[in-house]
């Protein structure tokens, strides 16, 4: 192997390492910010290894969504909990459900690995970096009805949003 | 990208990205310093004082001074305050900041990395910002850092949203000139941006572009009349109000520098950059000047409209943001993709965007004038009840929908 992929490879390693603590970091933290932080962490290790993937884009859009994303976990956690006051229960009753939600998804996404065949190229140059303009083009002409479905979605969810949020009536 | 550049590691990329990053930090803190005094005596001159005249030469040296005293202060942290979440925070304010450096073009050469991506390089990272500023906030365990750093990310997040909307305005016509000579997909790059204004700065095509994008800047960056966060008299200095020293000091660093990398921004989408108007061929001595030229004028724009305005009500400040500067940018973005579709000419493009402008002006004074009339009529009758908007009512939006 040349030197390139020896450092791909070891950025590649610490990201992992990063992610997985930071990934364990956000369940046994016992405090809901704790947890919210780590989360960040390990957002910005798969935003780190998409740029290894050379897709920027979607490494960029990660960190764009989810670093506010988590801003608004957090104040969410602040207002909505006592994060400060006493330690979080962070095991209730449904324990022995979340156990099989869990390992549930683990099986289902080991069985997805495993089941499916890995096309290797023959070396790191023949990867072809998808370019912003093909994402474009995907989007608005093939994908343009999902996505279409996904805006009014999203736009039924702030509607929704705002009215649960407004004052009852009078000022407008 | 400075990881992709380790990718390829050999030890002058090592050698040569450590000097970047050596040389980056010392220019902003020269930058900083210099940013300082100059708000410093701008301020003083409007207020009708001379500002700092003690220390060196007309008060040159005061800002270099105060930097000595917040080394040699006592670093201190609060007992009952969050150990991990106060100690990293002004890192976490501080270094994305930092990277916002990568794309910034100050010549046609001078930048680290002409990302194809740099706009949105800039606003991905940038937004980091906010997570710093509410980890110091939670974690000083103070009741006014936590009111300023709540107020500061419900800001941070209701601007952001404008901000990009109309950078995407401006990519879209900076796509459609550069789609003339082949290239269109070069959009996102800044400095191709930049290559594009030769003739025509981007402020006559998209007025109201570069106003919004002002106003955003100036609530991103905690300015006044946007300074809630942060306002003394309301929540005594906001989310950093626990630190001293050299942590307080990265966190005023952060600022400064985001101020300095936004209105470059700022004149490189709109003013042309280093292009307009002599073109890219005077040779760098004299972009660098423009450059400068460019950003001065912004700053002294940034800094007078802290002598110049009243600081908002955060109600009014979100409102401002959704209910006027949001529609108005969707509307820009719709405009521009339909004249560009139908391949309207330049001068339509900007033609509707300062009828927008315009009617966004006329809008506020409109809204201005009324609510003062109610205000003189309701003033005997009732006490005014302002209705607060607080951070719940407006963050499903982004957790939903960016």
């Amino acid at each position: 192997m040349e030197d390139g992929v020896t450092a791909t490879q070891v950025v590649f390693w610490i990201l992992a390492v990063v992610m997985l603590i930071s990934a364990i970091g956000v369940v046994t933290a016992g405090n809901i910010v704790y947890a919210a932080l780590f989360f960040i962490a390990s957002l910005a290790g798969v935003a780190g290894i998409y740029l290894i993937l050379t897709v920027e884009f979607i490494a960029l859009v990660q960190l764009l969504i989810y670093g506010s994303a988590v801003v608004i976990l957090i104040l969410f956690a602040l207002m909505l909990t006592r994060a400060r006051e006493r330690p979080q229960a962070l095991f209730g009753r449904s324990r022995p459900l979340g156990i099989a939600a869990s390992l549930g998804l683990l099986a289902a996404l080991i069985g997805g690995i495993v089941a499916t065949t890995w096309t290797t190229p023959e070396s790191s140059a023949a990867i072809q970096p998808v370019g912003l303009q093909a994402i474009g083009d995907a989007i608005f002409t093939i994908w343009i009805v999902p996505f279409i479905i996904v805006g009014v979605l999203l736009s039924i969810a702030l509607d929704g949003a705002i009215m649960l949020a407004s004052p009852d009536e009078d000022d407008n | 990208m400075v990881l992709s550049e380790f990718a390829g590691v050999s030890m002058p990329d090592w050698i040569d990205a450590l000097l970047r990053i050596i040389f980056i930090v010392a220019l902003m803190t020269i930058m900083a310093f210099a940013l300082i005094y100059l708000e410093r005596k701008i301020l003083a001159r409007f207020q009708a004082r001379v500002g700092p005249t003690r220390t060196g030469p007309i008060g040159t040296l005061q800002s270099i001074a105060d930097a000595l005293k917040l080394i040699t202060k006592e670093d201190v942290r609060p007992i009952t305050a969050d150990r991990w979440a106060f100690e990293l925070a002004p890192y976490m304010a501080f270094v994305p900041v930092f990277l916002v450096f990568v794309p910034m073009p100050f010549t046609e050469t001078w930048f680290i990395r002409d990302l194809n991506l740099g706009l949105l390089f800039v606003f991905g990272v940038l937004g980091l910002n906010i997570v710093g500023v509410v980890m110091a906030a939670w974690g000083s365990d103070n009741k006014y850092a936590l009111l300023g750093g709540v107020r500061a990310a419900a800001q941070a997040i209701s601007y952001e949203i404008p901000m990009l909307l109309i950078v995407v305005a401006v990519v879209m016509v900076a796509a459609g000139r550069l789609a003339v000579d082949g290239d269109a997909s070069a959009a996102g790059s800044i400095n191709s941006i930049v290559g594009d204004q030769t003739t025509t700065p981007y402020i006559l095509l998209q007025p109201l572009g570069f106003f919004i994008f002002i106003i955003g800047m100036l609530a991103e960056l905690h300015r006044p009349p946007f300074d809630m966060p942060i306002a003394e008299s309301e929540v005594v200095g906001g989310y950093f109000v626990e630190y001293s020293g050299m942590r307080w000091g990265m966190f005023f660093l952060a600022e400064y520098t985001a101020l300095f990398l936004l209105v470059v921004l700022a004149s490189s989408l709109f003013l042309g950059g280093w292009n307009w108007p002599f073109g890219a061929d005077v040779g760098l001595g004299l972009q660098i000047v423009l450059t400068f030229v460019k950003t001065s004028v912004l700053i002294v724009l940034v800094i007078g409209s802290r002598a110049l305005f009243p600081r908002l009500r955060i109600d009014q400040l979100m409102a401002f943001s959704w209910k006027v500067l949001l529609p108005f940018a969707i509307i820009q973005v719709i405009a521009n993709g339909i004249i560009l579709a139908y391949g309207g000419a330049d001068w339509v493009v900007g033609l509707v965007s300062f009828g927008l402008l315009a009617a966004l002006g006329g809008l506020v004074y409109y809204i201005m004038r009324r609510k003062q009339g109610e205000g003189a009529r309701t003033v005997q009758t009732t006490p005014a009840t302002p209705r607060v908007i607080t951070a719940p009512e407006v963050t499903p939006v982004e957790a939903g929908g960016d």
